[in-house]
Order: C-alpha cells, then structure tokens, then sequence
C-alpha cells in the first residue's frame, strides 16, 4: 500500500492510497495504530528522514521479506532483489506514509506488487521457475501433472527432509500467483484474512476462496507424498484436474 | 444462511464446506459457526479425517523454512538507500532556485492582487466629497439668488404659477 497525501476529503480525514486503490484512514485510526505497533512508530521515523530507524525495520523485515518472495518466485537470487526493490520503495514512499494498518501490512503490500510484477513479466519471458531440477515434461500446468502424476504406482521410500522440501516447493510453484502468495502471508506472516486481502486489494471473500483452493491444491500433490511417499513423477496421465482458468474462475465468483 | 460461507451449518443442514473448513483451522470462522462445526466433528470421523488432512498438508509448508539473510544483504540495501537519498537531495538543490523564483512571483502576484483589491473597495465604499458638490452643482450656480428666498414653500408655489416655465423641472430644486 503505497500512500499518497491528497487534500483532505473533510476535517479530520487524510485520505491514503495504496495501489490505486483510496482508503479514507481518520486521523484517530492513524493514531491507534502509531500507539499499537511499534513498527508504525519506526516508519514515523523514517518519514522524518531517522536513517536508524530504517536500518531497524529493515533488520526487522528482510528476512521474512526475502522468505516470502523465495517461495513465491522460487529464485533465491531474485528474491534477494526483490526484497532490495522492496525496501526502496519503502524508502521512497516515507513522506507520503500515514499509518492506515499495521506497518507488516503495508510493507507486503508492496512486496506483493513486486513479486506479482516479476512473475508476470517473468512469465511473459517464459522463464522456468524451479531452481536446481532438471526441467521435465510438467509442461504448463505442473499442478494438473503432478496430481496425475501422484497417482500412479511408485514404490514408498523413506522421506528425508531435502526432498521433501523439494515436494513441497514443487506443489507452492504449482499454485497460480496469487494461490501462492496468499499461502505464503497466511502461512509465513500469520496475516488474518483482512490483512490478506489488505495486501492484495481483494476483498476478504475472494481470499477466502483463494485460500480454500490453494490448500486443496497443495493437498492433493501432497497427500499421496505423506501416505505413500509418492512424488511428482516425469509420467503425466490424462486426469482432470483444475486448470488455472478453472481456479481463477472460481476464485472471481469468490468476490 | 446455508448459503453463508461464514456458516459451518448444522447436523441437519448440509456438510461444511472445504471453504469452510480452511476458516476455521485458520480462526476466522465466528464462533456460533465454530461451535456447531466442533459439535458436528465430535461426531463425524469422515469430517475429522477431512480436517486432519488439510492441516497435516498444511504444516508440511514448515519445511519450506524461513530465509536466513547476510550481512552483504543488509550492507548493499544500504547502500541503495544512502544513493537514493543522494540522488533526492541533488534533485531537491537543484530544484531550489525555481522553486525560490516561483514563490517570489506568486508573492508579488499576491501582493498586487491584494493592494488592487484594496483599491478598488476604497475607491467603492469612500464617501466622495467631489460627487456632492456635482450634484449640488445648479443649486450652487444661483445661491445668491436663493438666498433671497425664505423657504422652500415659496419657490413651489412660484414654479406652481409658471414663473420657472422653459427650465428644467429638477433644475435647483
């Protein structure tokens, strides 16, 4: 969320926009928040030009900035920029920062527009997402192959943490963008729904369905890993399964 | 209500749905609909085995763990914002003097505006001495004259009889 200061729409209103998107945050809303997260107070620092006070939050916040776009790029390098893109923009957007949620709240919301522009551009470069596998036959819709894939006969083998890191960062990858982020600050960041849908300028609906779908999606790819140890295989069968269209569907009839 | 995603349902009604189900391992369902998804889970082992499902997946993602992040992280981001910084304060200098220029004329246009304004208010509400006298013009031209009169009673009934025939009706009087 990034904010903006326009003239006020009346007395003791200042007017946020994250996104494109205007809220209407009152001046007593702001206060609470600067009074309840000490993050917000940091920020208010930073906004005053405090160059320690931005160190700080950046200590505070890289590492769960960079987890979060590691798994949503699946690219540790480029996650490591985009965090750096992160905290400029961050920086750059201090004199115009008024707090309207938690400080976690806004900084993802521009994490999540990061991440959204990298993937989409990445993807319009066709750019393969799994780091150190050899590329095999998932083709373009990886979730459909794998859960084909997971139902086929292989033997059980004991699991061993590398690759069941493996198996789940396949099934994460598997999900579509906004799937895959929505877990990943559900899960990562312990945001609520509204927070969620805070981040992603959705509404609190359309997480729910984004959240209901991606969890059935990582649990079938990872059920019949847990039961039988049964991995995405190179075999793809011709089994139905979401598409991506299907799930975007569903996920807009969610809002 | 059944419709009502928020809404675990009853024993009577339809199953939970999946939705439902991930809203409340996540605590976001309320808790009227919490406690009649817990009454029917007391009852329902296929529902439990629903539920135990979706969290054991969901947990798996712990093993995704979190980042560690390096100092050379943490250095070079510095540096990026300490260069930003340095380019905005270069930029604000630099856009100093047109800034300074842009007050200085909005200042004199202000400044006239208000000394115009002033003027022109003065010049509407001061009682002009000058305009009186005009206006008393033909009564001054032959003060003399009236003078030798004792009121205005006399002069009507002069100009009743005709002797101010020929001259303006609103001529001295």
């Amino acid at each position: 969320m990034e904010c903006g200061r326009d003239a006020p729409a009346a007395a003791g209103t200042i007017r946020v926009s994250p996104t494109g998107t205007e809220l209407v945050v009152t001046e007593s809303s702001a206060r609470r928040y600067a009074l309840r997260d000490p993050d917000v107070r940091l920020m208010l620092e930073v906004r005053d030009d405090n160059a320690a006070a931005f160190e700080e939050l950046m200590l505070r916040y890289q590492g769960r900035v960079v987890t979060v776009l590691e798994h949503a790029t699946g690219n540790r390098d480029l996650a490591e920029d985009l965090a750096q893109d992160v905290f400029l923009r961050m920086y750059r957007a201090r004199k115009r920062y008024v707090p309207g949620a938690k400080f976690s709240t806004w900084l993802f919301t521009i994490a999540n527009n990061v991440a959204l522009n990298a993937l989409r551009s990445r993807a319009r470069r066709h750019e393969v997402t799994l780091e150190g596998r050899e590329s095999g036959p998932l083709g373009v819709r990886p979730l459909e192959a794998m859960i084909a894939a997971s139902s086929g006969q292989i033997p059980a083998r004991a699991i061993d943490k590398a690759e069941a890191r493996d198996v789940v960062q396949m099934a994460i990858q598997g999900l579509n963008e906004r799937q895959r982020m929505a877990v990943l600050l559900s899960k990562f960041e312990g945001m609520s729904y509204a927070e969620i849908a805070e981040s992603m300028d959705l509404s609190v609906q359309a997480i729910k369905s984004l959240l209901s779908r991606a969890r059935n999606n990582l649990r079938e790819v990872l059920e019949p890993y847990l039961d039988r140890g049964q991995r995405p295989g190179s075999e793809v069968e011709s089994q139905p399964a979401e598409t991506e269209a299907d799930s975007i569907r569903g996920e807009a009839e969610g809002d | 209500m059944l419709n009502d995603p928020y809404h675990a349902g009853t024993a009577d009604e339809l199953p939970p749905s999946e939705e439902q189900l991930v809203a409340y391992l996540d605590g976001e369902l309320d808790d009227e609909s919490s406690r009649s998804l817990e009454q029917r889970l007391a009852t329902d082992s296929g529902l439990r085995s629903q539920l135990g499902r979706l969290e054991r997946t969901w947990d798996m993602l712990d093993q995704l763990g979190r980042a560690e992040v390096g100092e050379a992280f943490t250095r070079t981001t510095i540096e990026m914002v300490a260069l930003a910084a340095e380019q905005e304060q270069q930029q604000e200098e630099a856009e100093r003097p047109v800034r300074r220029r842009r007050r200085l004329f909005v200042g004199a246009a202000g400044i006239l505006a208000s000394l115009a304004a002033g003027f022109l208010l003065v010049w509407a509400l001061w009682p002009n001495p000058n305009r009186q006298l005009l206006e008393d013009l033909p009564v001054l031209e032959r003060l003399d004259e009236y003078r030798q009169i004792d009121g205005i009673e006399f002069l009507e009934l002069l100009h009743k009889r005709g002797v101010f025939a020929g001259e303006g009706d609103n001529d001295g009087v």
